[in-house]
């Protein structure tokens, strides 16, 4: 039985106090104390044994009575013992100030712990337990750096102080430096093998921190050992254990949480654990519970946030979202650096992004990405809350950077695509495509609304084919195979009733009694509706057709099937068809804009002016106030009542034309980008005769139209041309800038029309016949009447063509026979071709005057005379030609005949000089110079002989030619360059009076189904 | 069933080549493909080697159509100016030249018996059919005028007759107009049957199924080509994939496929069977105005070949198997 004994002052005798027996007062043993003037260690034992024995209070007042002044004054020379109280008493206060939650008394315990300290080094500066108490203070009060201070005075002074070591290893530890830490606590667990389990523990938490957990894990086991109630070591173990991610060590992970649970209710840490695991069994009403008890016992700041953050998480999962969040922000409030506990900002931020506070839920997520900056997760809500906000171009930047920190994070790429795809579709189809091979790789089912985005992106990227196979692999099986495929049987319609092929439905019923089910499930409409556009660009206009009526014989209201069955029997001019099914269309909904416009469209085409205004006016008040296109029509359609009439009323006109320049200039101000609008205002401005201006503006929309499959906008080429055109209608400018305009027509004929449009054709016969290239300019004339056989304004046109082709070959100062010929049977043809348009104007096929036709045929019948005249004189000229020709070779003839003749005379000659020089040279002298003298007399005679060519005879019948065609053409000029005009602005008002191709067409726009 | 490219000729014409058909062999020779173009010449052409026989000229603006005789002696050719000239294949001499104005021409067929040419006549909503032993004009088959109160001029134009076909037991003749409409005729009693609607569009190229004398073909500016149950006037079947204008149809002489040339410059052959193209052949820069295949017959011959001619000048021929 310990006890100690107090030595009677002045005497041998002891007084014997059993420390387990210590009085409940302890003023009694004060009493004794101060009695005997027991030596101040004595004091310290008994209050060091109350303090065993939870008698606070005993502790204290017999320790303040031990520092008392007057124990000072009269213990003066017992100087350690006065220290060893007052840094006993130190302690004590520091440990109040550790545990105190409430902030004023803890810096009232911090306060009083710091003045018996400083009390204690007033009496010895050295002493090295007064510096130990020192650091731990200051330890306690967070002040890591001043207590390191402390301890390394100590530590140089006494290399081995225990106390000193442990405090120095628990600074290196909150600095986060284990290593060092593990090293000063296995240094003082060498000096002092005894010392408590606790350092163990420290050896321990360091070994966790370093990652060696085997070695963390046998540290807590000898802690647990030594004092098998230490909860630190049990809630450590446990969370090693948890840590383990398996179901058994998982188990015994719990089960030494709860068993801390028992020793110690209280330990926020085993709490959390606890509320935690009950977290993800789904238990929330016992994570509430556990997480309640823990906030209510712990004040450290770490673990609070820990159980805010568990409650907040198990109301995040049960969706309520208000409670969560102030939870999350209680959390967030326990935390200085976002580094030390993230995953409750990550909570709030969610939170916050639900409840729509994108900007808080931004700053979150942004301290999230500070701790974490390749936190997939945190990139995609991020990119997500941009998205929200607007800024797309920085949430690409967020979802780029999560696709690239996990390549393998297919929803990320499902994001990344569905921001790409209004700014770069190449991309998008990229990120989506990539999504796709994600999931088929991970085994899972990719979404169906994934593959048809693919679709639509390769549809629009003119890969048909790729886009047929996913939009086919997007419906699966279904009765669309069948229809597809085309295997199953088509059911003839009646020829006359082939009016409603687009309107036929039996197919569908016969193929139910055939057995086949017919349905379509609602999420693939969709995809079929895409997959019937396809084939209509793709020009399988029968399947896509069945298609849409498959759709419709499914959902009869699904609006857009009607409107594109309407579109296709347009395009191939079933305009009754067309009309049919838009009333179709408006019985479901009688509002709906597209409908009405292509209503009033329709009007158009059938002439019906007052009925197309109305339905386009209805149609822009049923359309909002963002979409335009109604407006444009209207803009159109005053464009085509200015310029309609064959009989222009120039008020009228003005009036139209300022009412269409109005509307169109409204829809750029909405949209400055239209290129129908800006097509429109160009018109007007060409209308108007501003070349310059609408030049400019046409430029400007074939620019911008040169993009996708859709775009496709050849009217404008045409304008353009229209424009060069009549830029260059100036008599001068003519042969040069006709060039222009033609490649312009050219161009866009076989860009965009497959060369099938006559009116283009005309065009550029126009412009060959303004350079005066008749032939160029019948042959593109011939060509369209192939193109176009009921157009017989072409043939006037051509008549006019050949007409001015022959007055022009008559005119030319030379011409050959040929030339002449040819004008003949061209005079021929052409009034042939007027002839056959008079029979036909007999049979009221065109609404050509029959008078203006006979003075055509006249004005040719008349030229062919003169032309017969013209080719007479040249028939003969060339007879004489001929005759000429006949005779100069005739000449030369007898020429070469005299040459040879010659040549043989002089070919003898020679040999007989030859042999009269051999003779010569015997002969006498008088003989040889009589010789000589006659052969230089008969070669002189020959020269003079040679013939001239008869030059003169030519000019004669020339000139008399020219004087014949002279005078006859002088008669006539007046009359003939009266109806070269004439004809020439025939032909210009034909150009002129069919504006079609001015027209504006709408674009459909494909439905991008989310 | 399949297209296999065996010779093209570039710059075959001088000008775009609108029209062509085989003449068929006779005792003395093979059959010679026939091509008319706007350089107003009619040329001639050896079969595989595509070599030109002869260039008849004669015409005056472009040659729209060419017919020839089953006999294989004689051949028609006509051209804008609306005369049709008929001429010895192997020597050209000048037979006939028939005009019936103000009837125009465009498309030409002699029946299959060979006593009879059809013509059709254009604005004058009619078929002319003209006897090829005397060479006169016997029927004029007219479409009849749309009832109405006051046909208005609009409308007249549209029953404009651009194609014409013999059925081939030649009792039957059909013509395709502007307006889409086709109008089936008994000849023999020179009589109007009914009309086969379902284009709206002009119908330029009519054929007749060398089986079945019921089914007929039509090739329309819509982009589609129709199969019509001629007698039941049902429409059996439509064929969508050209993406502009078909000009031109042609049935195989063993009646299981067609073959068509469109705007699109493509030609396409479609298998009856599966009633869908099986091949589009890219040979042509520009529209593609008619396809013909070889009638069977001839010393040795009976590999099938279809020859296509285009606006770019080029024809060209193709093994068909």
């Amino acid at each position: 039985m310990a006890c100690v004994y107090i030595p009677v002052q002045n005497s041998e005798e002891e007084v014997r106090v059993v420390l387990d027996q210590l009085p409940r007062d302890a003023s009694d043993i004060l009493d004794i104390l101060k009695a005997e003037q027991a030596p101040l260690d004595l004091w310290l034992v008994i209050a060091r044994e109350y303090f065993k024995q939870g008698k606070i209070e005993q502790f204290r007042q017999i320790l303040e009575e031990g520092s008392s002044p007057e124990i000072d004054e009269y213990y003066a020379d017992v100087r350690y013992e006065r220290i060893a109280i007052l840094n006993a008493l130190g302690a004590y206060y520091s440990y109040l100030g550790k545990i105190e939650t409430k902030q004023r008394e803890k810096e009232e315990h911090f306060i009083m712990a710091t003045q018996y300290y400083n009390k204690a080094s007033r009496i010895d500066m050295h002493e090295p337990s007064t510096w130990v108490g020192k650091g731990q203070l200051l330890l306690a009060k967070g002040d890591v750096e001043q207590a390191s201070a402390a301890f390394k005075i100590v530590l140089d002074g006494d290399r081995d102080n225990v106390s000193a070591l442990l405090g120095q290893a628990c600074v290196q530890f909150s600095r986060g430096r284990y290593s060092d830490s593990l090293e000063l606590y296995k240094r003082s667990l060498q000096v002092y093998p005894q010392c408590p389990g606790a350092v163990r523990l420290g050896i321990g938490l360091c070994r966790y921190k370093l990652g060696q957990y085997e070695k963390a894990k046998q540290a807590f086991q000898r802690v647990l050992q030594l004092d098998p109630e230490n909860v630190e070591a049990l809630v450590a173990l446990g969370i090693l254990d948890l840590h383990n991610n398996d179901a058994v060590d998982i188990r015994r992970g719990m089960e030494k949480m709860q068993s801390a649970f028992e020793i110690y209710p209280y330990s926020a840490m085993s709490l959390n654990y606890l509320a935690n695991h009950f977290f993800f069994t789904g238990q929330h009403f016992l994570v509430e519970q556990l997480t309640e008890t823990a906030l209510a016992v712990t004040n450290h700041g770490p673990t609070k946030s820990h159980s805010y953050y568990n409650l907040a998480r198990s109301y995040h999962s049960k969706g309520d979202y208000e409670k969560a969040g102030l939870y999350y922000m209680a959390s967030v409030k326990e935390i200085n650096k976002p580094q030390e506990f993230v995953l409750p900002y990550y909570g709030l931020g969610q939170v916050q992004l639900k409840l729509g506070d994108f900007k808080s839920s931004l700053s979150n997520f942004e301290k999230v990405l500070e701790v974490y900056p390749e936190n997939c997760e945190t990139l995609k809500a991020l990119g997500h809350i941009y998205i929200q906000l607007g800024q797309t171009d920085v949430a690409q930047e967020f979802i780029k950077k999560a696709t690239k920190t996990d390549p393998r994070d297919a929803q990320a790429f499902l994001d990344l695509g569905e921001l790409l795809i209004s700014t770069d579709a190449g991309a998008a189809l990229e990120a989506f495509r990539t999504a796709r091979s994600l999931l088929e790789k991970g085994r899972e089912e990719v979404p169906i609304e994934l593959l048809n985005n693919i679709g639509i992106l390769q549809f629009e990227k003119g890969d048909f084919k790729l886009a047929e196979q996913t939009f086919v692999e997007a419906l699966g099986d279904g009765i669309w195979r069948t229809l597809i495929d085309g295997t199953a049987q088509p059911y003839p319609i009646d020829a006359s009733l082939s009016i409603h092929q687009y309107k036929d439905m039996q197919v569908f019923h016969r193929l139910e009694e055939d057995g086949f089910t017919v349905e379509v499930p609602w999420n693939k409409i969709s995809i079929l509706f895409n997959l019937a556009r396809l084939f209509e660009q793709s020009h399988n206009i029968e399947k896509a057709s069945i298609l849409h009526r498959l759709i419709l014989f499914k959902y009869p209201d699904y609006v857009d099937a009607y409107l594109r069955l309407a579109a296709i029997a347009k395009a191939r001019n079933n305009v009754q068809m067309s009309i049919e099914l838009i009333a179709d269309a408006l019985k479901v909904d009688d509002k709906c804009p597209d409908a009405l416009l292509m209503l009033g469209d329709l009007e158009l085409k059938n002439d019906d002016w007052v009925k197309a205004k109305d339905t386009f006016k209805a149609a822009k008040d049923a359309s909002n106030a963002k979409d335009s296109y109604a407006t444009l029509c209207l803009g159109n359609w005053n464009y085509y009542a200015a310029v309609r009439s064959e009989k222009r009323a120039p008020k009228l006109e003005a009036t139209h034309l300022e009412k269409a320049k109005e509307l169109y200039t409204k829809v750029l101000m909405d949209h400055n980008s239209n290129i129908y609008a800006a097509n429109g205002a160009g018109v007007v401005s060409a209308e108007k005769g501003q070349f310059d201006v609408s030049r400019d503006l046409f430029t400007a929309v074939q620019e911008a139209a040169s993009g996708s499959v859709f775009d496709q906008f050849p009217d404008v080429w045409i304008n353009v041309a229209h424009v060069e055109f009549a830029r260059g209608n100036f008599p001068l400018a003519v042969k040069t800038l006709v060039a222009h305009p033609y490649l312009q027509y050219q161009n866009c004929l076989k860009k965009f029309y497959n060369s099938t449009d006559s009116q283009v054709l005309l065009y550029l016969a126009r412009t060959h016949y303004e350079a005066e290239q008749w032939q160029d300019c019948k042959k593109t004339l011939l060509r369209a009447i192939h193109l176009a056989p009921s157009n017989y304004t072409l043939k006037f046109d051509a008549g006019v063509a050949m007409q001015k082709f022959s007055a022009s070959t008559l005119q030319k100062q030379k011409r050959t026979v040929d030339e002449v010929r040819s004008t003949v049977s061209e005079l021929k043809n052409a009034v042939r071709m007027f002839s056959q348009l008079s029979a036909a104007s007999n049979l009221h096929f065109h609404g050509f005057d029959e008078k203006k036709i006979e003075t055509h045929v006249n004005y040719c019948k008349h030229l062919l005379e003169a032309a017969k005249v013209h080719c007479e004189a040249a028939e003969r000229e060339e007879q004489q030609n001929k005759q000429r020709i006949e005779l100069a070779r005739q000449v030369s003839l007898a020429e070469e005949a005299r040459r040879k003749a010659e040549e043989q005379r002089k070919f003898q000659m020679e040999r007989r000089k030859q042999e009269d020089e051999l003779k010569q040279v015997m002969q006498q002298e008088e003989h040889l110079e009589r010789m000589k003298v006659r052969v230089i007399t008969v070669t002189a005679r020959n020269n003079g002989r040679v013939p001239l060519l008869p030059v003169s005879g030519r000019i004669g019948p020339n000139l008399t030619m020219r004087r014949v065609g002279r005078v006859k053409r002088g008669g006539k000029r007046g009359k003939r360059e009266e109806r070269g005009i004439r004809a020439q602005s025939h032909v210009m008002r034909q150009t002129k009076q069919k504006p079609t191709l001015w027209m504006i067409k709408k674009k459909w726009r494909m439905k991008t189904p989310t | 069933m399949k297209l296999a490219g065996l010779k093209s000729v570039d710059n075959a014409h001088d000008d775009s080549v609108w029209a062509a058909t085989w003449v068929p062999a006779t005792a003395d020779r093979a059959a010679l493909l026939l091509t008319g173009s706007l350089d107003e010449t009619v040329r001639l052409w050896g079969s595989d080697e595509l070599s030109c026989v002869a260039t008849n000229a004669g015409h005056c603006l472009g040659v729209v159509s060419v017919a020839a005789h089953p006999s294989g002696v004689i051949a028609a050719s006509a051209s804008l100016d609306s005369f049709v000239r008929v001429f010895d294949v192997d020597h050209n001499n000048t037979i006939a030249t028939l005009e019936a104005p103000p009837s125009e021409v465009w498309q030409m067929q002699f029946d299959p018996k060979g006593t009879t040419l059809a013509v059709a006549g254009g604005g004058s909503a009619s078929v002319k059919l003209w006897d090829t032993a005397e060479w006169k004009l016997i029927a004029s088959l007219s479409i009849p005028r749309p009832e109405g109160p006051k046909p208005s001029d609009k409308n007249a134009n549209k029953k404009f007759v651009l194609s014409v076909a013999w059925s081939p037991d030649g009792k039957r003749l059909a013509c395709g107009s502007m307006d889409g409409t086709i109008s089936v005729f008994d000849v023999q009693r020179a009589k109007f049957l009914h009309h086969l609607e379902g284009h709206f569009m002009p119908v330029r190229s009519l054929v007749y199924s060398p089986l079945d004398p019921r089914v007929l073909f039509s090739a329309s500016d819509d982009g589609h080509v129709h199969m019509y149950d001629a007698e039941g006037k049902s429409l059996i079947n439509a064929l969508s994939g050209h993406s502009s204008w078909v000009l031109s149809v042609d049935a195989s002489p063993d009646g299981v496929a067609i073959a068509t040339g469109s705007s699109d410059r493509t030609v396409k052959l479609w298998d009856l069977k599966m009633r869908a193209a099986m091949q589009t052949l890219n040979n042509h820069a520009d529209q593609v105005w008619a396809v013909a295949f070889r009638p069977p017959g001839g010393p040795g011959v009976r590999a099938g070949r279809l020859a296509s001619v285009s606006d770019d000048k080029s024809i060209s021929l193709y093994d068909y198997s």
